[in-house]
């Protein structure tokens, strides 16, 4: 639906636009599509000049089929698996989060979605050495407890850096190295948030080799909160909302190989239904793996820091499959 | 790909114009300038350089873009995140345990939520901590001021003057204790007076007051800039009664919630909210959640369930970014919010562990 104007390409002059939108031909689908010779016979202009146009206009915009065999041999030298720094979250999402693919997890209040991304972002900064992105839309990303994941998983390092270079402040480098890997960007709402995405979209385009580095996983933390105060009502814009925004993390994730992790609430129908994921049926299409988070325990009296994961929707692994995972 | 037209902050019917004219993207936009749009989609000029302003500002990137604002992008590393919260303060709820299990007390920049069952001490946490974040920064506190946002009612000043009172009579304790100079001099300017007149009161009797409210206080926070703590209480009481369109209500919700972290962050400032509660009827049995639904429960990044054991009163940390959930038992004095006093004691038996609460709040105030 581009509209038609001097300059798109070669041979398309002003008088010749002005011409075609007398006869009503204002965008390149409508050149494309409509027949030449009687728009040459109606606004008196040379059919060798609109093929050419036609020509020149189908090679710019339209998309080109690729062969099965190739778009395979891509995938496989461009997809990356990355841990997330839980095994057994590994294991539930077939050894851990493919680049190129939206994966979701939801979950309840308090259910430990704002965990397992912390715990992921730091699997990822302070094991792959890759930078991460993460957009917080619900104030919930607290460093400290950040520091605290790495300071855990660091652990193990520094017996062999004990061993090895019999020095412990190497750790602590290590930590702050991760640290400087994750880049926090706060979005509190949806155009914000489009707006941070196409800087990001910007950024990776251009190759600038700045302080972001090699970027391979984005977390959006959580992207009903952004979404729910567009929905419902009269209008349907929020739905229009959501689809720009499902259409540029899939993008994101499929052009520039990373491997994008939303974070969704669960709602009920009434007082009593079961939990269901947020955002209805439209939003269900977007990730391609989707995992719900639950306590284990049904009421808020017992503290515990384990929780289910159940997988419920999955390309390659049969969903209801369930591990448990701590988030201590 | 550039910026999609969709997806730019313009008004609803100009954005359905603008697709209806066959526009798609920002730079197209850009190209046509605002003359050729006003004629293209029928609009006037200055609606024209409206737009199209707008478009500006969002596609130029941070070059544009002027520091602070709500335009810039809130963007830093994780590290510069840690430094800042490692010496941010918190605001104290002169409950050792409860200040314990929130990592240090009421978290600046973040939504804290109390749920309780009448009766069971909210609104006295509310007036506590409206009190407690004016404590000057020698004796450990923000040194802020309150706003405090009543729509129940139920905000006694005279309850507050007790409140401040103990507390002002706490510090003077610990200066003499202390012998310092700046305590002695940070006091003078903390009285009972100076309390009440920096807690600032607001009364909304219906929803739409409350959220005029809420989205005025931005305005209202940048001119008084010392403001470190908004409590809401009674955020559930509007929203329950009389509201026929439930999906207007989530949606009025989460719009508020989104408000409300904004002002949490841009003015580094801590929100409490109360809430009550309902009962959830189940298969077999009924149990007490928190009120107004389950997408509401998302908007607290911090949650504090308050509730009765026969006679004692209990808080559990059900939801919190950085501390595990647990459960420690307080009481409500005439000084206010307070530890639960252990029983007393035969001196003999334990030694230095003896009531292990009473010891640790004097040496909180010293940090």
């Amino acid at each position: 639906m581009v509209v038609l104007r001097a300059g798109l390409c070669p041979g398309l002059t002003e008088d010749m636009i002005q011409l075609l939108r007398a006869n009503g031909i204002r965008t390149v689908v409508d050149f494309v599509s409509s027949d030449l010779e009687d728009v040459a016979q109606k606004c008196s202009l040379s059919y060798k000049a609109l093929v050419a146009v036609r020509r020149v206009l189908l090679a710019q915009f339209s998309a080109f089929p690729a062969n099965g065999a190739d778009l395979y041999e891509e995938l496989k030298s461009s997809t990356a698996i990355l841990p997330t720094g839980s095994p057994s979250l590994d294991q539930l999402l077939d050894s851990g989060l493919y680049t190129g693919e939206v994966t979701e997890l939801m979950g309840a209040p308090g259910s430990g979605k704002t965990q397992v991304c912390l715990g992921i972002a730091a699997s990822v900064s302070l094991g792959l050495k890759q930078h991460v992105l993460f957009l917080d839309s619900t104030g919930g990303f607290t460093a400290s407890r950040l520091y605290q994941m790495l300071q855990a998983r660091t652990e193990d390092e520094e017996e062999q850096a004990r061993q090895v270079l019999g020095r412990l402040r190497l750790c602590s480098v290590l930590q702050l190295e991760a640290l400087q890997r994750i880049q926090v960007v706060r979005v509190f709402n949806i155009y914000e948030l489009l707006r941070a995405l196409q800087e990001l979209r910007d950024r990776l385009s251009q190759q600038v080799v700045s302080s972001m580095g090699p970027l391979k996983m984005v977390l959006l933390d959580s992207v009903s909160a952004v979404i729910y105060p567009l929905l419902g009502g009269r209008q349907s814009e929020g739905l229009a909302l959501m689809m720009h925004l499902s259409r540029e993390l899939k993008t994101l994730a499929r052009e520039f190989s990373l491997a994008v992790v939303v974070t969704n609430q669960v709602t009920r129908d009434s007082s009593s239904g079961p939990l269901k994921p947020a955002l209805g049926r439209s939003w269900s299409f977007v990730p391609s793996t989707r995992v719900l988070l639950e306590s284990k325990e049904a009421t808020w009296d017992k503290a515990s820091t384990q929780r289910a994961a159940t997988l419920a929707k999955s390309p390659r692994q049969p969903t209801g499959i369930q591990v448990e995972l701590d988030i201590g | 790909m550039q910026r999609e037209v969709g997806t730019l902050p313009l008004a609803p019917a100009l954005r359905a114009r603008l697709a209806a004219a066959g526009f798609q993207t920002a730079q197209e936009l850009l190209d046509t300038g605002p003359c050729g749009l006003s004629k293209e989609i029928g609009i006037s000029r200055e609606e024209a350089l409206e737009a199209l302003q707008v478009v500006r500002q969002e596609c130029h990137g941070d070059a544009a873009r002027t520091a602070g604002g709500s335009g810039a992008t809130r963007k830093c590393t994780a590290l510069e995140l840690l430094e800042e919260e490692q010496t941010q303060g918190f605001i104290i709820t002169f409950c050792s345990a409860l200040d314990n299990i929130l990592g240090g007390g009421v978290q600046l920049t973040k939504i804290t939520e109390i749920c309780g069952a009448p009766g069971v001490g909210k609104t006295q946490l509310c007036m506590q901590l409206a009190v407690d974040v004016q404590i000057p920064e020698c004796f450990g506190g923000v040194a802020g001021e309150a706003v405090f946002i009543d729509t129940e009612g139920s905000f006694m000043v005279d309850r507050v003057v007790d409140i401040a009172a103990a507390c002002v009579q706490h510090c003077h304790l610990i200066a003499e204790a202390q012998q310092e100079e700046d305590l002695g001099k940070a006091l003078e300017t903390f009285s009972v007076e100076n309390i009440l007149s920096h807690i600032y009161y607001f009364r909304c009797r219906d929803y739409t007051e409350l959220l005029a409210q809420v989205y005025l206080l931005p305005e209202f926070l940048s001119e008084h800039s010392k403001v470190r703590l908004v409590v809401i209480d009674g955020i559930a009481f509007p929203f329950r009664h009389d509201f026929e369109d439930l999906s207007l209500r989530t949606r009025l919700l989460n719009g508020l919630a989104q408000q409300l972290i904004i002002i949490a962050n841009d003015h580094r400032s801590a929100v409490v909210l109360t809430n009550q509660m309902t009962t959830r009827i189940g298969q077999s049995q009924s149990t007490l959640v928190p009120a107004l639904g389950e997408s509401w429960g998302h908007a607290a990044t911090v949650r504090l369930i308050f509730h009765w054991d026969n006679s004692q009163r209990l808080a559990t940390l059900y939801k919190s970014p950085s501390q595990k959930e647990s459960t420690i038992a307080y009481h409500i004095t005439s000084h206010g919010f307070r530890d639960v006093q252990p029983p007393a004691v035969t001196h003999s038996t334990e030694g230095p562990e003896l009531n292990p609460r009473k010891r640790p709040r004097t040496e909180e105030e010293k940090q």
